[in-house]
C-alpha cells in the first residue's frame, strides 16, 4: 500500500518537474529509437625491443597481440523534434581480481552516457543533462576523426604520460552549447569533475566555458577554460586553445594546446610547483571519399614544467580504409615515441586497428 | 642501426601500400554523387539517366535518404550535389561555414505539396489552418472539418525528410506533429497507406499523385484543394498556374546545392536540368518548371 502511495507521489513529482521545465507543453512525435554498437579492436606488435615501453622484460616485450580496446552499445530515443534521450554502455578491461584474489580481466560494461538532450531552450542551442559528454575535447576529437586509433592529446594525456589532468570525456552534470551566429559559438558546462568512473567525492564542482570563433568559412579558433576547486585549500585550472583549418576540400589540419595548473602539483623533492602541458598538430586527408583517408599527428607532452627530462613526443601516422562500407574499417597505424631523457630509448609500435560500427 | 631498420620497414610498407592502392586510385573515375530528398529522387534519377545517355563519360550516382541526409553529406564532403525539398536551416548554414563549405543553391523544379485523402472521403478542400490542426493532432475526426464522422488517420514522413520539415514550418506553425502520425519511409509508402485507409490523410510531392497515363490523380486517391484561410479561394496543386502564381499556398522550390561554384562536370549536369530538355522531364514527372525569379538566381550561382 505504502509502495503504491510512494509510486504515486513520485509520478506526480516527476510530472511537476517535467511540466515546470516546459517539456510537457510540447506535443510529441513517435519515438524513433536507434541502437548502435561500435567496437575498436587492435592487432599490435612492437617494432622495437629496447625502448622505454618495448623493453626486454616480460611485460614490455608483450607484442604480437590482439586486444579489444573499446566496445560501445548506444541506445537513442528521439522523444520529440527537440528532445532526445541517450544511453551508452562502454566496456573495457579493468585490472580486477575475483573474490579469491585471482586476476580477472574480462571486459566490463559501465555507463558512459545517460542524458537528456533538449534543443528547445534557445534557438540553435542544446542543453544536455545527466552523464553527459564533456565539451573539453569534443571539437578536437570530431576533427581528428580517428578515435578508434587514438584519443586526442588532452583526452589521452594520462594514458601516455601517466599524469592525471582530470580531463574526462564524460561527467555527471550539464552542458549547454549553441551558436549566436555562424561566426560565433559558445559552450558552458557544470559537472562533478570526477568523470564517469567515480561518484562525486567533494562538495566542489567543475565549471567550464568555451568560445569558438569562425571568422572565415573553414577556419575556427576555440578558447576553452575550466576551473575546479579540489579541496578547501587547492584548486586546478585547465586552459586550452584549438585551431581548425578546413579551407581546402578533403583536408583538415588542426592544432590543440593546453596547460593544466593544479595547486596539488608539487615536486616531491622540494615541494616546488609545476604545471602540465602539451600540444598536438594533426592532419587528415580524404584520398577517396568514404573509402580511404590518411592521417598524421605529432604530440608534444610536457608533464612537468620544472623537469624537461620528462618531456616526450609521439608521432602517429596511418591509413583509414573502408574497403566495403564505412561501418567496417581497417586502420593500419604506427606510433613512434621519442623521449627527452637520454636514458630512455625510442619505441615504435605498429597496430592494425579494426573499427566496426553497426 | 635502429633508424636503418625503421627506414627499411617504412620503404617496404610504402611499396606494399602502393601496390594495394594504386589500382583502386586508378579505377576511381570521378562520378558525380547526388544525395538527399526522397521527393526528388525519381525526378533526379531520370534527369541523370537522360544526361548520361547523352554524356556517357559523365557518370552520376543518385541516392535518397532525405533532405537532411543530403545536407549532412554535402557538409561532410561525401556528395557533390545535395537535393533538398526544403530550405536550408540556419544551423545547417552555420555548420557548413565551420567546415569550410559554401553552399550554392539551384532551384531545379517547383512542387505543389499535395494533401491527399482516400478517394472515398467526400471532402474536397481544407484550409491551411485545418491541415495544421489535423497534423498537430488538435483535430481527430473528419466531422470537425466538414467531413464524415470518422477518425482521422495520419500518414507522414520521418524527421530527416524535407517534406516533413517544410510542412512543419509552413503549415504546423513550427509545432510538433501528432504522436499518432505514422512515419513512413517515402512518398510511395504514404500513397499506399492512404489508398488502403478510408480515414487517412497524407502529404506528398505533386509528382507522386498524378497517374502519367491519364494525367489525373492515381486511382484510390483524392487530392484536396487548399485555401490560405476560410475566406480565400481554394486551389489544387495540380493547377500549374496557381502554383506558379503562389495562389496555391503550399508550393515550394526543389533545390540542389553544390559546395561553392560547381565544377565543370557538376555545372554541365545542372545546366542540363535547367535547360529545355531537363525542364521537359520535370513536367513529365508531374512537377512544375521554374519561373523567372529562380532562372535569374540560378544563372548567378552558376558563375
Amino acid at each position: 500500500m505504502n509502495a503504491r502511495k510512494n509510486k504515486k507521489v513520485a509520478s506526480i513529482a516527476l510530472l511537476v518537474i517535467l511540466a515546470s521545465s516546459g517539456l510537457l507543453a510540447q506535443s510529441t512525435t513517435p519515438s524513433p529509437q536507434a541502437f548502435n554498437t561500435t567496437i575498436y579492436f587492435d592487432y599490435s606488435f612492437n617494432a622495437t625491443n629496447d625502448g622505454d615501453l618495448t623493453g626486454l622484460d616480460t611485460a614490455k616485450a608483450l607484442n604480437n597481440k590482439f586486444a579489444f580496446r573499446r566496445a560501445y552499445f548506444t541506445y537513442e530515443n528521439k522523444i520529440s523534434d527537440d528532445l532526445k534521450f541517450r544511453f551508452r554502455l562502454d566496456a573495457d578491461n579493468v585490472n580486477a581480481v575475483d573474490a579469491k584474489g585471482k586476476k580477472d580481466d574480462k571486459m566490463r560494461p559501465f555507463v558512459k552516457h545517460l542524458y537528456l538532450d533538449w534543443a528547445g531552450l534557445l534557438p540553435n542551442s542544446t542543453l544536455k543533462i545527466g552523464m553527459v559528454d564533456t565539451i573539453t575535447f569534443k571539437l578536437a576529437e570530431d576533427r581528428w576523426g580517428c578515435r578508434s586509433v587514438a584519443k586526442t592529446l588532452t583526452d589521452g594525456y594520462k594514458d601516455i604520460t601517466g599524469v592525471d589532468i582530470r580531463a574526462s570525456s564524460a561527467d555527471l552534470g550539464a552542458n549547454f552549447t549553441g551558436a549566436i551566429s555562424k561566426e560565433l559559438r559558445y559552450g558552458f558546462m557544470v559537472t562533478n569533475g570526477e568523470g564517469y568512473a567515480h561518484p562525486e567525492l567533494n562538495k566542489y564542482k567543475k565549471f567550464a566555458g568555451q568560445v569558438q570563433a569562425v571568422p572565415v568559412a573553414g577556419l575556427s579558433f576555440v578558447g576553452y577554460a575550466e576551473t575546479e576547486r579540489l579541496s578547501d585549500s587547492a584548486a586546478a585550472r585547465l586552459d586550452k586553445v584549438d585551431a581548425f583549418f578546413d579551407m581546402v576540400p578533403n583536408l583538415n589540419i588542426s592544432g590543440e594546446w593546453f596547460i593544466y595548473d593544479s595547486d596539488n602539483n608539487k615536486n616531491a623533492a622540494d615541494l616546488s610547483h609545476y604545471n602540465v602541458g602539451g600540444f598536438s598538430i594533426f592532419g587528415t586527408y580524404k584520398i577517396i571519399i568514404d573509402k580511404l583517408n590518411i592521417f598524421v599527428r605529432f604530440d608534444n607532452y610536457r608533464p612537468n614544467s620544472t623537469d624537461s627530462d620528462k618531456d616526450m613526443s609521439l608521432v602517429i601516422a596511418g591509413l583509414d580504409w573502408a574497403p566495403i562500407h564505412s561501418s567496417w574499417k581497417i586502420q593500419p597505424n604506427v606510433w613512434f615515441y621519442n623521449y627527452k631523457d637520454a636514458n630512455k630509448k625510442s619505441d615504435i609500435v605498429v597496430n592494425v586497428t579494426f573499427f566496426l560500427s553497426f | 642501426m635502429f633508424y636503418a631498420k625503421f627506414k627499411k620497414a617504412i620503404a617496404i610498407a610504402e611499396i606494399v601500400l602502393a601496390f594495394i592502392f594504386a589500382p583502386i586510385l586508378l579505377a576511381q573515375k570521378k562520378m558525380i554523387q547526388v544525395k538527399g530528398s526522397d521527393t526528388m529522387i525519381n525526378l533526379v534519377q531520370i534527369l541523370a539517366e537522360e544526361y548520361m545517355a547523352k554524356n556517357p563519360k559523365s557518370p552520376i550516382a543518385v541516392l535518397g535518404g532525405g533532405s537532411g541526409t543530403g545536407i549532412t553529406a554535402l557538409i561532410n564532403g561525401t556528395c557533390d550535389i545535395c537535393d533538398t525539398s526544403r530550405d536550408w536551416k540556419d544551423k545547417e548554414f552555420s555548420l557548413a561555414w565551420e567546415k569550410g563549405i559554401k553552399p550554392r543553391l539551384f532551384a531545379i523544379a517547383v512542387d505543389g505539396l499535395s494533401i491527399i485523402v482516400n478517394e472515398k472521403n467526400p471532402l474536397t478542400r481544407l484550409t491551411m489552418d485545418q491541415v495544421g490542426a489535423i497534423y498537430r493532432g488538435d483535430v481527430k475526426n473528419w466531422k470537425t472539418v466538414g467531413g464524415p464522422d470518422m477518425p482521422i488517420s495520419l500518414y507522414g514522413r520521418q524527421s530527416n525528410s524535407g517534406t516533413y520539415t517544410f510542412l512543419q514550418e509552413h503549415v504546423l506553425n513550427n509545432k510538433n506533429y501528432s504522436p499518432d502520425m505514422k512515419e513512413m519511409n517515402g512518398n510511395a509508402q504514404i500513397i499506399e497507406g492512404v489508398k488502403a485507409d478510408e480515414g487517412s490523410i497524407g502529404y506528398v510531392g505533386v509528382g507522386y499523385v498524378i497517374d502519367k497515363a491519364t494525367a489525373k490523380p492515381m486511382k484510390g486517391l483524392k487530392v484536396l484543394d487548399i485555401t490560405k484561410d476560410a475566406k480565400s479561394e481554394a486551389y489544387s496543386p495540380m493547377d500549374k498556374g496557381a502554383v506558379d502564381s503562389g495562389k496555391y499556398p503550399i508550393a515550394r522550390p526543389l533545390w540542389q546545392a553544390t559546395n561553392g561554384k560547381p565544377s565543370a562536370d557538376e555545372a554541365a549536369f545542372i545546366l542540363f536540368e535547367l535547360g529545355p530538355e531537363g525542364q521537359k522531364i520535370v513536367e513529365g514527372e508531374g512537377f512544375y518548371t521554374i519561373g523567372a525569379k529562380y532562372i535569374e538566381a540560378n544563372a548567378k550561382n552558376l558563375k
